[in-house]
């Protein structure tokens, strides 16, 4: 049993220590792993170590950057410190600037009240001032009354300056002879002085001779009394030059004064009518020789559309630019201005000119320019002008009013015509001869109240401008035979002399047939119509230059009187030794001729010795042999 | 002075608004042979007022209307005109209608006689075609009966020329 008992028991333990073997066995291994994981662990912590240093190195310089950070605010808190102190200061400042200003509003506020003061005492005097200006406006109300009548006044004394400037040139005339006198007097006086001096010597040395001559000869006493007496003489001569002297000299005095007070009364003259000048209702430009402008009046101002400051001294053409009724300007050498410059006489003032202003807008004008001569010098220029539009409206009103009335009155010409020519054809049956003697009279004055009205709207469409012209080549020397055929009867009748001179067969131009036809008839039948029985007439046509082409009538009529040869294109003239020989004659022939000639680009003149004895006339056209332009106007 | 061979039943057409030149115009005519129709107006000449046969009195409202009544009514050999008539149209409207419609119309020959009108409108007479024109006051009646008849006789003949006022 205890052997037993103990193998159990050993056997026991040693199951048991082979139990505790296992149990250590696992205990082993699972130290094992548990030093594995540990070591995974260390590992793990190993890095944590690392980052943890590398955050606390960071952190490090963080906080490094955080120290330089608040640096930087300390630094910047003090200088905000320093602002603050100094703002503060400027508060005190402006403090005390506001308490100035408000000290400075209260004495403002003192003087405001002082002005309104003032001002109320200002409107007092205002006030009076107003009644006083009333009192004044009556005062200058007669003022005026009184002004016209000094004007009057003035009117009348500009008369009697103008006598007053004659008489004076009178005595300035007087007054240079009576000075050549005085200073040739004073001369004489002064020689004859110096005579009597030299005479008086010689009296002296005489009379000592004579003393001395005395005791020994009586003829000499007797000479030396006739000396004596011849010095007396001579004497008394001198003294009596010397009062003509003396009076002499009183006269110049007061000539001298006389002149002093007509200069005065000149220059208040002088100011009277440069007034009078500056006045003047039309337009006036006066200008030196040169062409400048030295006086320019309101009124030229005012229709010029210039003002004097601008143009004074100027040329005239900055004040006046001349055009034609086309806005054409008219060439320097045609300015009536630059034509009176020339010295010729006064401009004609029938010629219609336009100033053209600076707007561009422009205006008819009358103008008449009138060289100023000094001396035979010309010194300048006056040019009076005026705005012409209303003339010019009436005018052509007028002939407008021609040209409608010549219209109808055709109609009652046309019916007295037809009737009187069916009367004498005996439509209505045979007529006695005095019957138709007297009807034939009637006709013929009919036929002389068609020409008129005919030659009336000639000359309203020439003057309307609604004379069509239409160039054709023509045959001038055709055109003329055939002019010539329609005065053939009166020509023979009055056994006139003709002849008709054409170089060529033909000359053909570009002319209007119907316009050269008219001024054909009109200075043909002229021709035909002014020469007594048994003239002579001569019409040719021939190259005037290479440009122009020349038709010439001469007759041996009775001429155009001297005196009223600048008339004889005038409308409705007719000359006085013609007006008494044939009343049948219109006036307006050769002022159609012109016109017509003119308008063609030619030219239209005569010669004619005018005075008695039928010495005859030429009459001359040139027309241009490039031809006629075609003008477009139209009514 | 005017060789009368033309008339022999020719008739002309007399538009002429002044009573007295018409009277004047119809009887110098009518002395030269012609036949004579007148009228006042250019309505007038298109109108009933000129038909003188049997048929009444006829209204017409348009030109081509009486220039059918016309054809078929009259031989009308020439044509007599005046610028200025009665009524609203004149003679330069007569003119352009008449060549315009054409027809037998078209070809008669037209002499305008008249005081009043203005170059302007002689030229557009002469464009229409007319034959010739006279300035009334100007030339006598037997001159201008003594163009028509030698027109009527040689048709073609006749210069046309115009006499411009």
């Amino acid at each position: 049993m205890n052997k037993k008992t103990a193998i159990s028991a050993s056997s026991d333990i040693i199951l048991s220590l082979k139990v505790l073997a296992r149990e250590k066995e696992i205990v082993r291994r699972k130290l094992a792993v548990t030093a594995e994981k540990l070591a995974v662990t260390a590992k793990k912590l190993a890095a944590t170590a690392r980052e943890k240093e590398s955050v606390r190195r960071k952190l490090a310089a963080t906080a490094r950057e955080k120290e330089i950070v608040r640096r930087k605010l300390a630094i910047t808190a003090a200088q905000l410190a320093a602002t603050a102190r100094k703002l503060a200061a400027t508060a005190e400042e402006k403090e005390d600037v506001r308490r100035k200003l408000v000290v400075t509003a209260a004495k403002l506020a003192t003087t405001a009240e002082k002005l309104a003061v003032t001002a109320r005492e200002k409107e007092i005097v205002r006030r009076k001032l107003a009644v006083t200006a009333a009192k004044l406006a009556t005062t200058a109300e007669k003022l005026a009354v009184t002004a016209a009548k000094l004007a009057a006044t003035a009117a009348k004394l500009a008369v009697t300056a103008e006598e007053k400037e004659s008489v004076r040139r009178k005595l300035a005339v007087t007054a240079e002879e009576k000075e050549v006198v005085r200073r040739k007097l004073v001369v004489t006086a002064a020689q004859l002085a110096a005579v009597a001096e030299e005479k008086e010597g010689v009296r002296r040395k005489l009379v000592v001779t004579a003393a001395k001559l005395a005791t020994t000869a009586e003829e000499k006493e007797v000479v030396r009394r006739k000396l004596a007496a011849a010095a007396e003489e001579k004497e008394s001569v001198r003294r009596k030059l010397v009062v003509v002297a003396e009076k002499l000299k009183k006269s110049y005095e007061t000539l001298e004064h006389k002149v002093l007070q007509r200069t005065k009364d000149l220059e208040m003259s002088r100011a009277k009518e440069e007034a009078i000048l500056l006045s003047i209702g039309d337009g006036l430009l006066v200008t030196d020789e040169k062409g400048n402008i030295i006086i320019i009046n309101k009124r030229a101002e005012e229709l010029l559309g210039v003002e004097s400051k601008d143009v004074l001294g100027k040329v005239f053409s900055n004040a006046m630019f001349l055009v034609d009724e086309k806005g054409k300007p008219i060439p320097p050498e045609k300015h009536p201005a630059r034509v009176a410059l020339m010295g010729s006489a006064t401009t004609a003032s029938g010629h219609v000119y336009y100033d053209m202003r600076k707007d561009k807008t422009k205006f008819p004008m009358a103008i008449m320019a009138t060289p100023v001569i000094l001396d035979g010098k010309v010194i300048g220029t006056i040019k009076i002008f005026r705005d012409i539009t209303d003339e010019r409206e009436i005018d052509k009103a007028k002939t407008e009013f021609v040209s409608l009335a010549s219209h109808q009155l055709r109609t009652p010409l046309s019916a007295v015509n037809w009737y009187a020519e069916m009367l004498l054809a005996g439509d209505a049956g045979e007529m006695n001869e005095k019957q138709k003697k007297y009807l034939n009279e009637v006709y013929r004055s009919n036929q002389r109240m068609v020409e008129l009205v005919n030659a009336l709207l000639d000359v309203s469409s020439l003057e309307l401008g609604t004379f069509m012209i239409e160039p054709k080549s023509t045959d001038i020397c055709k055109l003329a035979k055939d002019v010539i055929g329609e005065q053939k009867a009166e020509i023979t009748a009055k056994k006139l002399s003709f002849s008709f001179l054409c170089k060529k067969r033909k000359v053909c131009m570009l002319v209007d047939p119907k316009h050269l036809r008219m001024v054909m008839q009109n200075i043909l039948s002229n021709a035909v119509k002014y020469t007594p029985e048994g003239g002579k007439i001569i019409f040719s046509i021939s190259p005037a230059d290479k440009k122009n082409i020349l038709l010439k009538v001469s007759d041996t009529g009775y001429g155009i009187p001297k005196h009223q040869q600048d008339k004889i294109f005038t409308k409705l003239f007719r000359a006085d030794n013609v007006r008494d020989k044939d009343t049948n004659g219109t006036g307006l022939g050769l002022y159609i001729v012109k016109s017509i000639v003119e308008n063609s680009g030619g030219k239209v003149w005569f010669k004619s010795s005018g005075e008695e004895g039928n010495k005859g006339t030429v009459f001359y056209v040139t027309l241009p042999l490039e031809g006629i332009k075609k003008s477009a106007k139209n009514k | 002075m005017i060789k009368k061979t033309a008339p022999k039943g020719k008739t002309i057409l007399v538009i002429e608004d002044e009573r007295p030149l018409l009277e004047a115009i119809n009887t110098k005519l009518e002395k030269n042979g012609f036949s004579v129709l007148s009228a006042r107006s250019v309505e007038q000449a298109f109108g009933a007022k000129l038909i003188k046969n049997d048929l009444g009195i006829m209204t017409v409202h348009s030109v081509e209307q009486a220039l059918m009544y016309l054809e078929t009514l009259e031989q009308v050999n020439a044509i007599w005109l005046d610028h200025h008539l009665l009524g609203k149209e004149d003679g330069l409207y007569f003119v352009k209608k008449i060549k315009a419609n054409g027809g037998r119309w078209k070809s008669i020959p037209i002499f305008v006689v008249s005081n009043a009108a203005s170059p302007t409108t002689i030229k557009s007479y002469i464009k229409s075609g007319v034959s010739k024109y006279y300035v009334k006051s100007d030339h006598r009646l037997d001159e201008i009966i003594a163009d028509i008849t030698l027109f009527l006789d040689h048709p073609g003949k006749i210069k046309k020329v115009v006499s411009v006022a």
